[in-house]
Parts: C-alpha cells; structure tokens; sequence
C-alpha cells in the first residue's frame, strides 16, 4: 500500500496549553515549572513541522513572541557583535554589520529555506535545533562565536561547537532559554560560507563550509575552518584549522589543507547524499572557500 | 503573564487593517485560521510544511508561510492577506500586472506569490530580474513556467516606481 506523508497532516497537531510570558521573568518561572514538558517557539519553522508530524508532544509551548523586544537585535559594541536569539535570518542577511564583521553569517543567513521561512526563522531556534546542518553553526563556529544560556541560576557562555552535542541535541538544560550569541570582533579577519544542495533554494544543505582567515600579505593568520551536515553535528575541523594558521599563501597549501578537512569529515549516506559524495565536496568546498576569504581579504 | 488551557488563548490583532478581537485554538496553524474562521479564503493550504508558498502572507509587512505559524502567534501583530491587498475598483499594481500579462493559470499558487511579490515591490523596487527569482523561490507554481509572473512582476515594480516618482 502506497502511503503519502502529506495525509498525516490531515490530523490536527495534538492540543497543548499555551503560555505567554511577557518578560524574561516570567519566562524563567515557566521554564522552571514546566521544564521538559514544554517547548519554546519563536518563528515556528521547526516546531510547527515536527507538532504536525507528531515528532514532539509537549505538554505546553511557551511562546517567545511578546519578548521579541528584548531576545532580538544586533549590536555593535568595542568587542563584540552581539546579536539577539530572535534575531531572523532576513534581519542578520541585511545588517550591515553583520556583512562586515561576519560575513559567514550574512552569506549563511542569506540561503536558509525561502524568503517567507528567513522572515520568520531565527538564530536561536538554529541553534537549539540542534541540526548538523544548522545552516548559522559553521559561520559561528569559525568566529569564535559564543551562545549565551539564561536560567534562573544565572547566565552561562559556551563554545557555539560545544553546545550542539548530537543529532537535535544540544547542551540546554530544560530550565535554559538561549537568549544570545556573541561574535567577538577580531581585526582583518575575513570570513565566508558555502554550501551544495540539490538545488540552489529552499534545500536542506549536503555540505557546507565556513573559514575564518587573519589574511596576511603572504601567509594565512589565525584560521578556523568549519563543516556542516558532515559529522553528528557541525564541526569545527581542528586538524586543518591548525594546518592552515600560519601557512603561506599558496595553491599547495590550499590543497593540503583541504585534503586534510576532507579526512577529518565523518559523513553518513542518507537520502540527501552518499558519504563519499560529501567527503569529496568537503574537499572542493573548502577550497572553493579559502580562496574567497583571500580574495574578500585582498579586495578590502 | 497568560496562562490558558486549550482552546481559549484570546488574540488582538489586526487582520486587513480591521483590528480582531478573537480566541483562538493554540494547535491550529495561522493558514487554518485565517482560511476557515476569518473567510480569508485567498489564503490557500499547498504543501503545509513550508515549501509551496500557497498561504503566504504579510506578518508586519513581512512575506511569511502562514502554515507555519501557530495561530496565537500573531498576538499583537499586523496581518495582510490577498483580500487587504487592493480592493474591487483599485487593484494592487501587483494585481494589475498579474492581469495584464496573463500570468496566472490554475490560480491556486496566485494569492501567496501576490503577496511575496507585493512586499518586494514595495521594499526592492528596484530588484534585479536575478534576485527576484531567488526572493520568489518560495512560491512554487505547477502550471506554468515562471515567466509571465517574474515578467508581472518587474512590470509591478516598474509601475510602483513610477507611483513613488509621480
């Protein structure tokens, strides 16, 4: 018997209670009280999928909506990129400091899902998805980026490559609200990201590389490459990170070093790509990227 | 903070410049909503995961899948759907040039791909023929080839442009 998925949705999402917090406060308080129980939704394009295919049941959803005032926006400080965890992906393609000090992120934010889903999605949401192909992970990864966690405990900073443990797990306690990132800024750093899918919009990414570059006038400074969609979760690739700072600027180099980010990806064969496939677009993307962060560096 | 059990999450919001005063069910989708208790109708259910486009709609000005959206979501929020877009005796020039050039053929995909096109007239005017086609990659449309509505489209902002320079 043939069954299309599309006849699940012809059942209605299970019903839940649905609270409204107001302020951070009362946020923390429902998070404390139902814990587990509950899931959180600010644009709705994960959760509203996974409430209709049945793949979480809360018993609650918290609804971030009316504290979008104070969990969105960027800001630009003497150290940081400070950007709100309701912050969208339209908001991060179009802000000019996030073209100039995170470019990654910009190019990132520019190719999720469609026009209508980057009006909604935000970088909080991709985060706590917990995707390996979280689409805003490998630009924040190779910026150094940090996420910040609230709980009635108080505040706590990760590693934005720490806090995505496994396939949708990540290291938020039940009690947690994700309330930020922080890009620290770097001088002369220059970043970029790209991606293959099996079209060019509103595709799940096969691969996608970030790089973060201190271009030098003849070798590459501090450096920090990271993979998506190939490993458990996205990745910051250390080998090749740590290969690439320091060397000079050459074709053999770029080579080498994309080899080596190709070994060090553990990719699965699914139904987006077989692993061979996505270690050797590893291998071409990751070239493809460092050359554009030297050429975005030398245009500057 | 409001606190409600299933079925009684009450909403302010403002649907097609009238303000609504309404409960709403936590566990229906914004595209539900809208097509089966506010009779906007234009808003049509394609794919329901976020793909098709077909229930696109304003949020704030904002081209989003209402098939996404959680009803109560909208709280305190601006809704446009096609029905708030011109009227009988004044169309949108969206809604002139999809006329002008035939751009539609079955219709289903029209309402959502107006209101994406209506926001990129509005904020983009000036948008290339290339961006257009990756800002409108999120309403697809089965019958055709994309032609005549990218064609109505650049026509729609070619006539806003000359509104805003009149």
């Amino acid at each position: 018997m043939i069954t299309l998925k599309a006849f699940q949705y012809l059942a209605p999402i299970a019903p839940f209670e649905y609270v409204r917090p107001t302020n951070l406060d009362e946020l923390l308080n429902a998070l404390n009280e139902y814990g587990t129980k509950a899931r959180l939704v600010a644009g709705g394009t994960d959760l509203t999928i996974a409430l209709k295919e049945r793949l979480v049941n809360p018993k609650v959803v918290i609804d971030l909506n009316h504290l979008r005032a104070k969990l969105s926006g960027i800001e630009l400080t003497n150290t940081n990129l400070k950007i709100g965890a309701m912050t969208t992906y339209t908001e991060l393609e179009q802000n000019p400091d996030v073209q100039r000090y995170a470019r990654a992120l910009s190019e990132a934010a520019s190719q999720v899902g469609t026009f209508q889903i980057r009006n909604l999605g935000t970088i909080g949401a991709n985060l706590a998805n917990g995707s390996p192909a979280a689409d805003t992970a490998p630009p924040l990864i190779v910026l150094s980026a940090k996420v910040t966690l609230l709980s009635k405990q108080g505040e706590r900073k990760m590693n934005v490559e720490d806090f995505i443990t496994g396939v949708k797990k990540t290291a938020l306690r039940p009690y947690e609200v994700i309330t930020g990132v922080e890009v620290p800024l770097k001088n002369n750093v220059s970043s970029y990201w790209m991606r293959t899918a099996k079209r060019n919009e509103n595709v799940i990414s096969v691969v996608s590389v970030a790089v973060s570059s201190e271009i030098q006038s003849r070798s590459f400074g501090e450096s920090r490459i990271a993979l998506g969609a190939v490993a458990p979760t996205p990745i910051l690739a250390s080998k090749s990170s740590l290969k690439l700072t320091g060397s000079p600027i050459s074709e053999e180099t770029i080579e080498e070093v994309s080899n080596l980010a190709k070994e060090e990806s553990k990719p699965i064969t699914d139904v987006r790509a077989s692993a061979e496939y996505r270690r050797h677009l590893v291998y071409v993307l990751t070239k493809r990227t460092i050359k554009k962060v030297v050429s975005l560096a030398r245009s500057s | 903070m409001r606190m409600e059990t299933e079925g009684s999450v009450e909403i302010t919001c403002t649907i097609n410049s009238t303000l609504v005063h309404k409960k709403v069910l936590p566990n229906q989708t914004l595209c539900d909503f809208l097509h089966d208790e506010m009779g906007t109708t234009g808003v049509k259910k394609g794919c329901d995961t976020g793909e098709c486009g077909a229930c696109t709609v304003l949020l704030d000005g904002k081209p989003v899948t209402s098939c996404l959206i959680l009803a109560p979501q909208i709280d305190g929020h601006e809704i446009t759907t096609i029905e708030g877009l011109g009227s009988d005796k004044v169309l949108h020039p969206v809604q002139e040039a999809f006329i002008e050039l035939d751009a539609a053929q079955c219709g289903y995909c029209i309402p959502g791909m107006i209101m994406t096109a209506s926001a990129l007239v509005k904020d983009r005017p000036n948008i290339t023929e290339a961006e257009l086609k990756r800002y409108i990659s999120g309403n697809l449309c089965r019958c055709t080839g994309y032609q005549q509505q990218l064609q109505a489209i650049m026509v729609a902002c070619k006539k806003m442009n000359a509104r805003i320079n009149k």
